[in-house]
């Protein structure tokens, strides 16, 4: 451990003050609510802290306490740490991505709105982690509507990783979105696509495209022309 | 045995009286043998150009109209062309689709074997009452493989897998909520083992994932 990582880890310490503990403690949910999420929605996750060397987990848990003040969901963060933990990260490392990883789920609301839920804001945080700026996630949850943008989120995320274009993987997931049974077909697009990004540059494009046109989904109808224009005088008779 | 008690004589003990009078011979004819002149040299090189290009436009005009005529070098290029717009026609969406099935039979990459199958694959099912069946195919015979993910706190040592009569796919069946779930494969205890073909979650510190959904759809 770096000399500035251990600084950084006690100057957290001493910022929460949180008394270091070995115990597998449970993770506080929201202890203040500020907005209304959905993270009570799944079952609390246990930060089991004798995973971790003590230093680090004071560190987490500031972290996590963070979280729950800025109305972010814990379970996520949870488990990036004890997935770390699980592939004998480095200390500094794992508190890194976590810290990262409440960013980006900092983000993920800032887009999706207060009223997200755990799963969503955790999708949308995984894709803006994968490349995908903040208007994707909002077009997409303009594209959604009410319903939940996770399978979106997750296949749009997956497209970009294995080459497909940004816009034209955001564009094909918008128009699919919309269609009923919109998750099925989401999905089979992934299968699709996965299958076929294994077999050349180029593939996972090309069959996005079929998979697309096969569905007979329409594309989204055009904007109408900006009435701010101005209106053409008729010819004086 | 050394290599001066060789019974056979070796080739510079040879003393052929008329090899080396034939060779003089032939020494002195190639020295007799006058250069060929910068005439005969053009003359030649003319000939072999003449065979290997096409005649020049302008000898149609002065050629009898009953010789025929001769070939042109645009002539393959427009056959090719009618060819591709007639025939081929690879801009056609079923031939399109045609041309992309061929390669996906045709071709291999680095995560697909001879027989043209993945060399890791997975699986993921939902079943009755709210639980998911997780199978995995490895193409050699591992000791043990484990299921790790969000559920089980990334643990290897809480969902270990069962190996079926094949010896390569390995299968778990988990109580799962409803909702989005990450996870992974570890092999031997060691080797974090994603489904290339699965919802992929990116590297993001730690290394890729997968995700799965749990009946996402009707969450309120």
């Amino acid at each position: 451990m770096t000399l500035s990582a251990a600084l950084l880890i006690v100057a957290q310490i001493a910022a929460v003050g949180t008394p270091p503990t070995g115990d597998t403690i449970q993770v506080p949910q929201m202890r203040s609510q500020p907005v209304v999420t959905a993270t009570t929605k799944r079952s609390p996750v246990a930060f089991d802290a004798d995973r971790f060397d003590s230093l680090t987990a004071n560190a987490l848990r500031g972290l996590f306490d963070d979280a729950v003040e800025l109305g972010l969901p814990v379970r996520p963060l949870v488990n990036r740490a004890l997935e770390g933990a699980a592939r004998r990260v480095p200390s500094e490392r794992i508190v890194r991505v976590v810290r990262e990883h409440a960013a980006a789920l900092h983000h993920a609301k800032r887009a999706l709105g207060d009223l997200s839920r755990e799963d969503e804001l955790e999708a949308a945080a995984i894709a803006l982690r994968a490349g995908l700026d903040e208007r994707a996630v909002e077009a997409m949850r303009t594209s959604r509507g009410r319903e939940s943008v996770v399978v979106p989120l997750v296949v749009l995320t997956d497209l970009v990783r294995r080459g497909v274009p940004m816009a034209n993987a955001q564009e094909a997931v918008a128009r699919l979105a919309r269609a009923p049974r919109s998750d099925d077909i989401l999905l089979g697009l992934q299968a699709t696509v996965a299958k076929n990004a294994q077999r050349g540059p180029g593939m996972a494009l090309d069959a996005l495209n079929r998979y697309v046109q096969a569905t007979g989904v329409p594309p989204a109808v055009a904007a109408p022309i900006s009435p701010d224009r101005k209106p053409v005088r008729p010819p004086e008779p | 045995m050394a290599a001066d008690d060789l019974t056979f004589p070796r080739p510079d003990d040879l003393d052929d009286v008329h090899a080396t009078f034939i060779a003089s011979q032939l020494r002195a004819s190639y020295d007799a043998t006058p250069a060929h002149d910068a005439t005969h040299v053009a003359r030649v090189s003319r000939a072999v150009l003449a065979a290997a290009m096409h005649a020049p436009s302008g000898d149609l005009a002065a050629t009898p109209r009953s010789r025929g005529v001769r070939p042109r070098w645009w002539w393959g290029a427009a056959a090719a062309a009618l060819f591709m717009t007639v025939l081929t026609r690879p801009w056609r969406p079923d031939v399109a689709q045609r041309h992309a099935d061929s390669a996906l039979t045709s071709s291999a990459s680095d995560s697909m074997g001879p027989t043209n199958e993945p060399i890791v694959s997975g699986r993921t099912s939902e079943e009755e009452g709210g639980t998911v069946r997780f199978e995995f195919t490895l193409p050699a015979t591992a000791r043990a493989v484990s299921l790790v993910g969000d559920f089980n706190g990334w643990d290897a040592g809480v969902t270990p897998m069962v190996r079926d009569r094949s010896g390569r796919t390995w299968s778990a069946r988990i109580p799962l909520e409803p909702g989005r779930h990450e996870y992974a494969f570890v092999v031997d205890g060691q080797r974090w083992v994603v489904d290339p073909l699965a919802p992929q979650v990116p590297d993001a510190g730690f290394g890729p994932t997968n995700a799965v959904v749990v009946d996402i759809e009707g969450t309120p």
